[in-house]
């Protein structure tokens, strides 16, 4: 992965070259072109960056935490990281300690909103830039974030697409106070909509932190009791990919390997099943964490050139179904 | 074969050597220079992060340090008036474990009080009467039932992290209040109001527990048992105090953390070894290699020095638990042998 896109960078880098030099050429404002140059592609040379993350334990989370690092450094800046190990009070004196340094920006990775809001608002107040990936804070001037309206429109096309646009699905909606996952489920029930056949079984059921696995594989082994027969449930949907692997070893036990299982977050573990011909897992969406991370920096770069940032900074996510699974793996670089 | 049981058997515990006195000195000597080795280390480590780090000293850098070991420091502090009156033997000596939970819990009970509506005063008075209570329970199951006190916190601890499943179903409470406000403000000289309210507790605690008869009581009764009741002391009005306290501790540290973190969160009681760790180490900075406050004060802000200094220094902090746990060996061990054998 890594090489595609410094390749992809070069490739820029080039393009930039050339158009500095045409600019030179064309009407010889070699200095304004330049500084445009250098500006676009976006230095942190003598800046200190504070890099700030709830935790590196998810794969998620750990792909965006070094891609960040990287980059910093990549761009000739220094970078300041702390990782939380999930814990709120290391995470809340990290934020702190590194307010005390006067970084010349920090990025937050993921956090609790309540916990972090008012320290975000100290490191506001205290001049220091704050931007953040995945956190909806009104004291963070840009965020980057997968685009969950297009997770969830993909994954639900999928679905529908895959099981012939008729059927019942059954759906795990634990979780629809946090926004993502409900962005999800809405995409879900608005392309159902327009399938008059596809029929979403009630009660939903609730997926579940901890234990998310045993939880819905014993949630589904008790479904499929309740629906012996083949065919009278075609497809089961989460919001992400944690309950979807327990659904799945659960139709695997049970012998109904015909239903499909969807979820969103691209875990090795489920990428893996998805990639088996046998296995029920039928399409995972992944983030791009490491591409979250370096938007962040790339971004931090840009605002401390001068330019204006965008709110929100969406990068696209990537669906794997049986048919593409190995590009996808390949592009996030856990092939 | 002689030789290797000379070597495998701790020095102390060679009570028929030939020279019993000259193990007395050596002895002496040794805890003189862990007594002071340890002061030493912390000095030293104190003026390396002001030489490498042009923020370490600033008024508030240090501020932080104190206000980020004010919930730990508080919890360590209420450990030790137990470890006191318990006596500090490791196993069946005096212990809290419930105490993370505890703060876990009184948070809890804070925040969702506050959530509810209810006025500060409402609040903080649930909150410190849910660590008292659970003192209580502490203080019943080791002096009227007569469980050890691991055990019987380590049973206690259970119920009050299922209690606060219940309350919070395991969710993030936010709270903010005009208490919590003030409390993760900034008090005077712009340093954090966590900071003074840690110096203050240290203080208090520190003045009674070792400069007042009951605190010298609390002493005897721990150290030697037997001595304190033949003096006519109620060994169990003692250890039970000591336990109400503790509990007191933990609805305080509630409090605290429930202004750090404006709100409950969850993982409260991933607090528990670390304040375990610093109420033991504590024992490296007293005279006589005792638990005292100042000694777990200054054991507190060690660690948070240590934590801190790294960050600055943009070092990795998972270092700090190893540098711990060194820490935390070389002061058992030493404690072990050099001590006085009790009874």
């Amino acid at each position: 992965m890594s090489g595609t896109t410094i390749g992809g960078w070069f490739q820029r880098r080039d393009i930039l070259k050339w158009s500095a030099a045409a600019g030179v050429a064309a009407a010889g404002t070699t200095l304004l072109s330049g500084t445009m140059a250098f500006a676009e592609e976006g230095s942190l040379k003598g800046k200190r960056i504070g890099i700030s993350t709830a935790g590196t334990d998810h794969f998620f989370d750990l792909q965006a935490y070094n891609a960040q690092i990287d980059e910093v450094k990549r761009l000739g800046g220094e970078p300041i990281a702390v990782d939380a190990g999930r814990n709120d009070g290391k995470l809340v004196a990290q934020l702190q300690t590194l307010i005390a340094q006067k970084p010349d920006a920090i990025v937050q990775l993921l956090g609790t909103v309540s916990v972090i809001d008012p320290w975000l608002k100290k490191a506001h107040d205290a001049g220091i830039p704050v931007l953040t990936i995945d956190v909806g804070s009104s004291h963070s001037l840009n965020n980057s974030t997968s685009d969950n309206w297009g997770i969830g429109k993909d994954l639900a096309l999928q679905l529908v697409s895959d099981i012939g646009g008729e059927g019942n699905i059954v759906v795990f909606n634990g979780f629809y106070g946090v926004t993502p996952c409900a962005i999800r489920y809405d995409q879900l029930v608005n392309v159902v909509k327009y399938y008059p056949k596809v029929k979403i079984l009630q009660p939903e059921l609730r997926d579940v932190i901890p234990n998310t696995v045993q939880d819905a594989f014993s949630q589904i082994t008790a479904i499929l009791n309740k629906y012996p027969e083949k065919g009278s449930i075609k497809a089961i949907w989460s919001a992400w990919d944690v309950p979807q692997l327990g659904a799945t070893q659960a139709l695997v036990a049970a012998g109904r390997t015909e239903i499909k299982t969807y979820g969103v977050d691209g875990s090795p573990e489920v990428l893996q099943l998805v990639a088996d011909a046998n296995s029920p897992a039928a399409a995972d969406v992944a983030q791009q964490p490491a591409e979250l991370g370096r938007t962040a920096i790339r971004n931090v770069a840009k605002l401390l050139a001068g330019q204006t940032l965008p709110r929100e900074s969406y990068v696209p996510a990537l669906i794997a179904n049986k048919a593409n699974v190995g590009e996808v793996t390949k592009k996030l670089g856990i092939g | 074969m002689l030789v290797d049981t000379a070597l495998l058997v701790p020095a102390s515990a060679r009570a028929d050597t030939p020279s019993p006195q000259k193990t007395t000195v050596s002895q002496g000597l040794a805890g003189i220079a862990l007594r002071g080795g340890a002061l030493a280390v912390f000095v030293t480590v104190f003026v390396l992060f002001a030489f490498a780090s042009p923020i370490f000293l600033t008024p508030f850098n240090l501020g932080n340090i104190l206000a980020q070991s004010a919930i730990s420091g508080v919890l360590a502090i209420g450990l030790t008036v137990v470890i006191i009156a318990g006596g500090g033997n490791v196993v069946s000596g005096g212990i809290d474990l419930s105490l993370a939970a505890n703060m876990g819990l009184s948070a809890a009970v804070y925040a969702a009080l506050s959530q509810a509506g209810q006025v500060d005063g409402v609040a903080v008075l649930a909150a410190l009467g849910t660590g008292l209570a659970i003192g209580a329970v502490n203080a019943l199951a080791v002096t009227w039932a007569r469980i050890v006190p691991l055990l019987a916190t380590l049973a206690v601890m259970n119920v009050v992290g299922g209690l606060e499943l219940v309350l919070t179903q395991n969710t993030v409470i936010p709270a903010i209040t005009p208490l919590l406000e003030s409390l993760s403000g900034s008090g005077p000289f712009g340093i954090p109001a966590l900071a003074y309210v840690l110096l203050g507790f240290a203080l208090i605690t520190a003045v009674v527990v070792q400069a007042t008869p009951l605190g010298l009581r609390l002493y005897a009764v721990g150290e030697f048992p037997e001595a304190a009741r033949a003096s006519g002391l109620a060994l169990k009005r003692f250890i039970a105090g000591s336990f109400l306290f503790s509990g007191l501790s933990g609805g305080i540290a509630g409090i605290l953390s429930a202004a750090y973190l404006s709100g409950s969160t969850t993982g409260a009681g991933e607090l528990l070894l670390p304040v375990v760790v610093t109420a033991l180490l504590g024992q490296v900075f007293s005279r006589r290699l005792v638990p005292t406050i100042t000694g777990t004060l200054l054991s507190a802000l060690f660690v948070g020095v240590l934590i801190n200094g790294f960050q600055l220094l943009n070092l990795s902090s998972t270092l700090v638990s190893g540098i711990q746990g060194l820490l935390i060996l070389l002061v058992v061990s030493a404690t072990t042998l050099l001590r006085p054998k009790e009874g």
